[in-house]
């Protein structure tokens, strides 16, 4: 059975957001479901979209291969993704990835063996004010991440909760969100 | 204080419209935006000027681009077509990805409707009935709650046919990337939202005479277009009066590095440094030898007086041989070595260059990203510094985008303050700074 079989609905409201004559512009959109449902995006799914959308798969792993979010190969349930760039290595990005590979015993690419955790270095997530920021799979941003944090993060994930029901120990130290007053 | 130009957040006549909202309880819905004068001006606009006149008081106010590159917005609208019965489009670009960068991020997760009300007047002053939100695919929050406005407006009748009875028709949609900073380049970003590779055009044609779906289109900033809301409100000489000669209006600036309060502060063009980080960034919690003024790509300048007593507008800045860029100021602490932060960013560079043309994937994402890890690992050699300036000649100006460009620039402001710190690491045959303790 294919993957969008049973989303046909789903796919209608999708196309409404292009031009009818332009139905690749929608390639996007249906490799992040695939990639969000499955935690990677297989060749079988690349051809199912080149597919419905009347393309070639080449054409559809040339636009996957661009980003940095589509998987080609399984990740863990819980993809953490470790920002990189100058804030958030200021803020001591390095030690927490070196932390993290550590303590996972994974390296990029690989998954851990009870299948929970993958690993990725990616660029500036833009939260450079909250530094250093993890984001799980494609959940809003985990931020200020110092060991405790981390910590608590990986037992609660371990232990079963949800992303949203684990609650990080202390907070940033200065607000967040605010208009400068 | 009281007259004159306004350049100072302590100014008394100085009052937040961008940021106004960001942190309150309920921001982002339809009923708090339209009980704080949402949508009063598109209502305005829609219902008592005609296009070109919305345009007139866009160029009138000074208003310049905020993604960057400063581009006249009012110009930039006037290069659109009119009365040539082709589709327009009108594109927001919030694909925020330069390093240093996140103020357009609270505006999209806090003020959904500023965002939108913004679309509805850029879109009827450029004649486009139809726009797109291209969003960061990381920036979650942010497309949760845009989704949710778009169809709170849908269902209240702030999108879709004939708005305020004006006749004007406007569809709104939404668009994710998904970790690709190429995407920010405008002609990159029609290409992702086709479906294509994000490899950027050549130019021209230009996205006015053919841009998305291979018609008529504007891409303007977050910002930029959240600041036409508040321009069409309060008029272009409101705006005016703010900031110096051609660096006009309110700006969204952001601190991050070891500041004491780091985060987004909404200021006249114009403030300096000092206030900014001092005054409303709470100072700095460490000794600071260097700043980024405007995200990754803008030179970085000596942390000192000069500095900091420097008016961050487009011309203050290009005086000291660096840029505004997207006003993202990063602090650079003095325990920090230069070489493996600039490396840092080349680096960032390379790993996001498209690969379409030689000078950036063999130059930035080939040799100058080697030589950098080189020198910074202690394998430098004498005249490696002189190759690397060679070789930023041979990409400046040379390249396909201002990609390569972005890459060049921080190599070359590390070089005019900091040589020193290059030369030490080949001397010395390795970098002199430990790199723990950054972490806590």
């Amino acid at each position: 059975m294919g993957f969008f079989d049973d989303k046909q609905d789903w796919l209608e409201i999708v196309f409404k957001n292009y031009p009818p004559e332009n139905r690749r512009a929608a390639v996007m959109p249906l490799l992040r479901k695939v990639q969000q449902e499955e935690g990677h995006v297989s060749p079988e799914r690349v051809a199912e979209i080149a597919e419905i959308l009347g393309t070639t798969a080449t054409e559809v792993r040339g636009v996957m291969s661009f980003y940095s979010y589509y998987q080609a190969v399984p990740t863990g349930k819980y993809h953490l993704q470790v920002c990189a760039t100058l804030s958030c290595k200021l803020a001591g990005a390095e030690e927490l990835w070196d932390t993290l590979r550590a303590e996972l015993g994974v390296g990029p690419g690989e998954v851990t063996p009870d299948g929970l955790f993958s690993i990725q270095k990616v660029e500036c997530l833009g939260s450079c004010h909250t530094a250093p920021v993890v984001q799980v799979n494609d959940e809003p941003y985990l931020e200020c991440m110092n060991r405790e944090r981390l910590k608590a993060l990986l037992e609660g994930l371990r232990s079963g909760k949800r992303l949203e029901e684990i609650e990080l120990p202390g907070d940033c130290g200065h607000e967040v969100r605010k208009e400068g007053a | 204080m009281s007259e004159g130009l306004i350049v100072s957040g302590h100014d008394p006549r100085f009052e937040r419209t961008l940021y106004a909202h960001v942190g309150k309880p309920g921001s982002h819905t339809l009923d708090y935006y339209l009980s704080h004068g949402g949508y009063e001006a598109a209502k305005k606009a829609l219902t008592g000027m005609t296009p070109d006149e919305v345009i007139e008081e866009v160029k009138r106010s000074g208003l310049r681009g905020r993604g960057g590159a400063g581009f006249p917005t009012g110009l930039k609208w006037s290069f659109m077509p009119k009365d040539d019965g082709q589709q327009h489009y009108i594109i927001m670009n919030a694909d925020e990805s330069e390093p240093g960068s996140f103020k357009d991020r609270y505006i999209l997760e806090d003020d959904p409707h500023q965002a939108i009300e913004g679309m509805i007047l850029a879109g009827y002053a450029i004649r486009a009935t139809k726009g797109y939100i291209y969003i960061r695919g990381e920036y979650r929050r942010a497309y949760d709650r845009l989704l949710a406005a778009i169809e709170e407006a849908y269902t209240r009748g702030y999108l879709g046919k004939n708005l305020f009875g004006s006749g004007f028709d406007f569809d709104l949609y939404l668009h994710r990337g998904a970790g690709a900073y190429i995407c920010g380049e405008e002609t990159a970003l029609m290409n992702s939202l086709e479906g294509l590779r994000a490899n950027p055009r050549l130019k021209p044609p230009f996205p006015a005479q053919k841009g998305l779906f291979g018609k008529p289109t504007t891409i303007n900033n977050v910002e930029t277009i959240a600041s036409v809301v508040h321009i069409v409100a309060r008029g272009a000489d409101w705006f005016a009066q703010m900031g110096y000669d051609k660096s006009k209006g309110m700006k969204l600036y952001q601190v991050s590095g070891p500041a004491v309060r780091p985060g987004v502060y909404e200021l006249p063009m114009g403030t300096t440094f000092r206030e900014l980080i001092y005054d409303w960034a709470g100072g700095v919690k460490e000794p600071i030898k260097a700043l980024i003024p405007g995200g990754s790509s803008t030179p970085m300048l000596p942390f000192n007086d000069d500095t900091l007593d420097t008016p961050m507008d487009y011309e203050h800045l290009a005086e000291k041989g660096s840029m505004l860029g997207t006003g993202g100021v990063i602090l650079i602490p003095e325990r920090a070595c230069v070489v493996d932060v600039i490396w840092n960013l080349v680096r960032f560079y390379a790993h996001e260059s498209c690969g379409k043309c030689t000078p950036c994937r063999e130059g930035v994402a080939g040799w100058l990203v080697k030589l950098l890890g080189q020198i910074e690992r202690g394998k430098g050699k004498p005249g490696d510094i002189e190759l690397m300036e060679d070789l930023l000649d041979n990409i400046e100006g040379k390249s396909f985008c201002p990609l390569a460009d972005a890459a060049v620039w921080p190599v070359r402001g590390a070089l005019r303050h900091f040589r020193h710190e290059f030369e030490r690491h080949i001397e010395a045959g390795g970098c002199p700074v430990e790199k723990k303790g950054f972490w806590g």
